[in-house]
């Protein structure tokens, strides 16, 4: 356990000094601040546009943070051959692919919690009150960056940065739109294409379980149970992702 | 007890719409503890690849390897080990202090252990000047020495350094061969390729030649190149350039020398005792006769030529 603790330390110092963490959160803060612009055009609306606005802004800038940094974490190791020295250490490879991906999720708390503070003091400022829906919708998106961190381990130990880029983005496109998938219009059925989709439905992880976006800004409660259900739902996920990312790594040549 | 072991280890690089490329075919190596063990072939020979399958970063095509009797592909037996790439890269953004703690906390170390592993290897490596400065602005020396140090962390009794000496200046691979020598009466074992063969002959006792990624000789230096005279080297004065010239039918190179007189060169002694004697028939003085030993270099030069005529001859 220490050793993956350590390569986490590592991994967390690492990515706290990668410029593009920056300029993310940069434009993370300048959405969040620049909400109120919005909330101008959509007169009595502005709180809801500004706690919609804030929770779209930390998903986003959330999801770029995970895929720029997570899909080279384990990529850029190898090309610049800093792995041979550590592979050649005492270490289980599945404990170097955990720590790579704990170091991550520390940045990425890091990094939510500091977008969670701006919105919620601009918030205030700006006379709109924050609830429990407000927080349990920032920990479900920390929970979808916890799953899409996964994938973005697992593409880095497979393909190049750019072109695992691509696919979780991808990913994370397709897994706001799953319900899309299953409810196809009538022309679709029987045919092949259905087939298709029904499959990718299963395949893809349906996003749109951590959402809690509209009750937030709504200010409308959700039962216990809905939070429950997105944390186990998100935790399976992510543990079958590891569980790929690991093995894909044992067998990998550096 | 011995310390590396390896039984018909190949591995074969296969990519899609290309050849099969088997980088190393068939080692088969036996390495005693505490044996300073030079490991030898030019460039794209399979050393490194051998290297790496020691190390636990490739896996064999075939066969198996191991250290002190644990399995490579088993994490026990790289605490066993410390592996020095060919080309060290570490984290850019850490001090040489932070380097050595980082591979501190991966081999199991707690904080105290770690401070004093770093006073140890700091001083071994004189690394103090240079603790605390980012290894980002650092030259080859100083990283080879920061690579060297990450080697020892854990106190490992085998060390597997590949090419520990490349691109060092002549004052850094005396260091690097001082140190060797240094770990060799603690009783480490050291297993290394290199280039650079005077050096290997300097700290080596035995050796292993790779050609093309197969064992083409592994035995003592002096086993290897002792026994054989490559030629017999004859000093004489009285001579001119003429009788030189008509005894080029079995003199190998002549040469005039500064102090007076020739040097010249034949195969062996029985050539040599003719030319003795046609050097006394002429008036002149015979000063030396003795044979000349072959040298590691001679005998890999020899070796590799011996390889490329069976690769021609197998077509």
């Amino acid at each position: 356990m220490n050793r993956i603790f350590a390569v986490a330390d590592n991994t967390f110092r690492e990515s706290i000094r990668d410029k593009v963490l920056y300029v993310l959160l940069f434009f993370a803060a300048a959405t969040i601040l620049g909400s109120k612009v919005l909330g101008w055009i959509s007169i009595g609306q502005d709180i809801k546009i500004i706690k919609d606005i804030c929770l779209a802004s930390m998903s986003l800038f959330g999801v770029l943070i995970s895929i720029f940094i997570g899909t080279s974490l384990v990529y850029k190791e190898i090309d610049k051959k800093t792995l041979y020295t550590i592979l050649a250490q005492p270490l289980h490879r599945y404990e170097f692919v955990l720590g790579k991906y704990l170091g991550l999720l520390l940045v990425l708390a890091l990094s939510l919690l500091i977008m969670t503070g701006v919105s919620t003091v601009y918030l205030v400022m700006m006379g709109g009150v924050t609830g429990v829906i407000w927080f349990q919708a920032i920990f479900l998106i920390y929970l979808k960056l916890v799953l899409i961190t996964a994938f973005a381990i697992f593409m880095s130990a497979l393909v190049s940065p750019i072109m695992g880029a691509v696919i979780v983005f991808f990913l994370y496109v397709l897994g706001h739109a799953t319900e899309v998938l299953r409810n196809l219009p009538p022309q679709f059925e029987g045919t092949a294409s259905e087939k298709i989709l029904e499959i990718v439905y299963f395949v893809v992880p349906n996003l749109n379980t951590f959402n809690l976006q509209s009750e937030a800004a709504n200010n409308v409660p959700v039962a216990s149970s809905f939070v429950i259900f997105a944390l186990l739902y998100g935790l399976a996920w992510t543990a079958m992702l590891l569980i790929l990312a690991c093995l894909t790594f044992e067998g990998r040549d550096v | 007890m011995v310390a590396i072991v390896t039984h018909s280890l190949s591995k074969t690089f296969k990519s899609l719409g290309k050849a099969s490329v088997h980088s190393v075919t068939d080692l088969n190596l036996n390495i005693e503890e505490n044996e300073v063990f030079g490991f030898l072939g030019r460039n794209g020979a399979g050393k490194t690849t051998a290297i790496k399958l020691l190390a636990g970063l490739l896996k064999p095509t075939k066969g198996s390897a191991a250290l002190f009797g644990v399995d490579t592909r088993l994490a026990h037996a790289r605490s066993m080990m410390g592996y020095l790439p060919e080309h060290p890269y570490f984290y850019e953004y850490l001090t040489p202090r932070e380097t050595i703690a980082f591979y501190g906390r991966l081999r199991g170390l707690n904080s105290k252990e770690r401070k004093s592993e770093w006073e140890r290897i700091s001083e071994l490596l004189d690394l103090r000047d240079i603790a605390d400065r980012r290894i980002r602005g650092f030259s080859k020396g100083m990283r080879q020495r920061v690579g060297f140090a990450v080697a020892l962390v854990g106190d490992p009794p085998l060390l597997i350094l590949d090419e520990p000496m490349s691109g060092l200046d002549p004052l850094g691979r005396r260091m690097i061969r001082e140190l060797i020598l240094q770990l060799r009466d603690r009783g480490k074992t050291i297993f290394f390729s290199s280039h650079v063969l005077s050096d290997v002959e300097e700290i080596c006792v035995r050796v292993g030649i790779l050609v093309s990624g197969r064992l083409a000789a592994c035995d003592r230096i002096d086993k290897l190149v002792g026994n054989t005279a490559k030629s017999v080297e004859i000093c004489a004065t009285g001579l001119d350039d003429l009788f030189c010239r008509k005894q080029s039918n079995f003199i190998l190179e002549y040469e005039e020398r500064k102090e007076g007189g020739y040097r010249l060169v034949v195969r062996d002694t029985e050539l040599a005792n003719i030319l003795a004697m046609e050097i006394n028939q002429q008036g002149g003085t015979l000063l030396s006769m003795h044979p000349v030993q072959e040298t590691l270099e001679d005998f890999f030069a020899r070796i590799q030529d011996s390889a490329s005529d069976i690769a021609l001859a197998e077509g």
